[in-house]
């Protein structure tokens, strides 16, 4: 391959270091980025400042923030005794999304993964204990992944909570809505089975 | 059935007949590639590359094999494409055009494989008698291909997990939930291993007698301890200081006996072979019990392998109903009356062709 420029190497290896964006997708979004007005381009590089400088991580939940805490611990109007513990801040959002949850969350921002030397310190486990127990949280739903690492960290947390005498759940697993029972995957039709309810 | 760029096919359209497909070329033209991309759609990886990257050809970064099936009355478009970055092939895997994940696949249409490796069955390692049971269960069994899939990330992270306490660089207490992963998963592989095996015994052991005049074969599921949680707990000094997990379906074996004699060491060549082929026709047969339904069968060059008998007892198998894809260097070893009512390819330089 020809030698390019140095400031457009620069660009795709910074860009190929994103998630999902191979090589080839780097060299296509910088070379958008090239014919792209200047005033557009800078409006990005300061987006991307801006996110860095003035968003961080909220200190009593771990969620994003723009201050020292976030909206959702602001927030009045939330049940301070239900906590749902989730693996990312995308989580949280999705949640957020249905409306249909009024406590707080806790983001573990990560799972317990041996393999990449993550412990039950790395993902706030401590501060999470320390909030349940001086906060009187009542319930705490564990919401992580199904994939083996986040039923890891769940079985993890009941563990470490259920001594504390506050009460542990997990999200059910069940059919999506609108889909055809038929081409559910069985574990998902045997779990929505042995879970049902009543009308 | 559609290859583009697997392996030494550059472009490849293909129409197998229901009955018998023979392809007949020289070493290297390609019919093991053939039979490894129709394996793949029902197992969802390949059964012999060792990275997926080796199955991606010369003309493209990019590799897909496509294939209408049909199983029981539904027909289902199958895809696996696979696609370079960097050092690593990414694989996605298609249904009727929505992407699914590797573990839902299997169970679409079913072939039983039957490659010169398979050989070495009665010979070789456990681990290759742990990849018969796995290729034949995912294939059959719900939820297995999840199950194995799971329990080999758990002993990866359990193994880092060990070697991480070992080194004092973690406390122990995390340590109990991947033994009840272990527990769960190994539990759940460990069943469907063991019904597998009491499943073949009968049919495995009549193939057998036929073809060695009365021989008597015995196969014998050696899996882990009925009390798996009490075993794992029990072993927790010596895995930690190997740094690794000593108990568990990955240790499992299939003991194969031969007139209540280990066939493994001390079974003549041509005795552990036939013990090979009549786990193989067992194999077709539990298949066919449980799903209704012939699977396909892939016999990869073994026939010129094995002596006329042997040959003979899995031709006549082969000739029933089903779908068959066998390959062969030479026609040689095939009876007339086969060769005549089976449809005959001949395979150079990964192009395919109808002969006759």
């Amino acid at each position: 391959m020809p030698q390019l420029p140095e400031p457009l190497e620069r660009l795709i290896q910074e860009l190929s270091r994103l998630p999902g964006i191979g090589p080839k997708t780097a060299q296509r979004l910088a070379f958008h980025l090239l014919r792209t007005d200047s005033q557009r381009a800078s409006s990005l590089a300061h987006a991307i400042e801006d996110v860095k400088a003035r968003i961080g991580y909220c200190e009593r939940c771990y969620n994003i923030a723009e201050g020292s805490l976030c909206w959702i611990c602001l927030s009045t109007r939330r049940d301070a005794t239900l906590l749902c513990v989730v693996e990312s801040a995308l989580d949280v959002l999705a949640i957020e999304r249905t409306a249909e949850f009024g406590g707080l969350y806790f983001v573990l921002q990560g799972v317990i993964s041996p393999i990449d030397g993550i412990g039950p310190e790395q993902i706030h486990v401590p501060q999470l204990l320390e909030r349940v127990r001086s906060e009187g949280v009542a319930e705490v739903i564990v919401a992580t992944d199904a994939d083996i690492e986040g039923e890891a960290t769940a079985l993890y947390l009941q563990r470490v909570l259920e001594p504390l005498g506050t009460k542990v759940t997990r999200p059910a697993h069940g059919l999506p809505v609108g889909g055809d029972l038929e081409y559910a995957d069985e574990l998902t039709l045997a779990r929505a089975m042995s879970g049902r309810g009543t009308f | 059935m559609r290859l583009r760029n697997h392996r030494n096919y550059a472009q490849l359209d293909l129409s197998p007949g229901p009955g018998v497909n023979v392809f007949i070329g020289a070493n290297g033209q390609g019919k093991t590639n053939l039979l490894e991309a129709v394996a793949m759609l029902a197992l969802s990886s390949s059964p012999r590359a060792r990275r997926e990257l080796e199955l991606v050809g010369p003309v493209a970064p990019m590799a897909r094999i496509e294939a209408e099936v049909e199983s029981g009355g539904i027909t289902a478009e199958l895809a696996i494409t696979l696609t370079v970055e960097g050092d690593r092939a990414r694989r996605v895997i298609e249904v009727d055009g929505v992407r699914r994940r590797a573990f839902d696949l299997p169970g679409r249409f079913r072939v039983t494989l039957f490659w010169p490796d398979d050989l070495g069955l009665v010979k070789a390692g456990p681990e290759l008698r742990r990849r018969f049971l796995n290729q034949m269960l995912v294939q059959i069994q719900p939820g297995y291909a999840r199950a194995l899939a799971g329990l080999k990330r758990v002993l990866e992270q359990r193994n880092s997990l060990l070697k991480r306490i070992a080194a004092g660089e973690e406390g122990g207490d995390v340590l109990e939930v991947w033994n009840q992963e272990l527990v769960q998963l190994g539990g759940e592989v460990a069943t469907a291993r063991s019904a597998a095996v009491l499943e073949l015994q009968p049919d495995a052991a009549r193939y057998h007698a036929e073809i060695a005049g009365g021989e008597r074969l015995e196969i014998r599921y050696e899996g882990p301890p009925q009390d798996l949680a009490e075993a794992v707990h029990n072993s927790l000094a010596e895995d930690l200081r190997r740094g690794s997990t000593t108990v568990g379906p990955h240790h499992d074996d299939l003991r194969v006996l031969l007139d209540g004699q280990e066939a493994r060491a001390y079974s003549s060549q041509g005795q552990q072979r036939t013990a090979v082929v009549s786990l193989k026709l067992a194999e077709a047969a539990l298949v066919a019990r449980r799903t209704g339904e012939r699977p396909v069968l892939l016999l990869d060059d073994v026939l010129s392998e094995l002596d006329a008998e042997r040959r003979a007892a899995l031709l006549r198998q082969v000739a029933g109903e089903g779908q068959v894809i066998i390959t062969s260097v030479e026609a040689g070893p095939f009876p007339p009356e086969l060769i005549a009512s089976a449809m005959v390819w001949t395979v150079h330089e990964g192009t395919i062709e109808a002969c006759g």
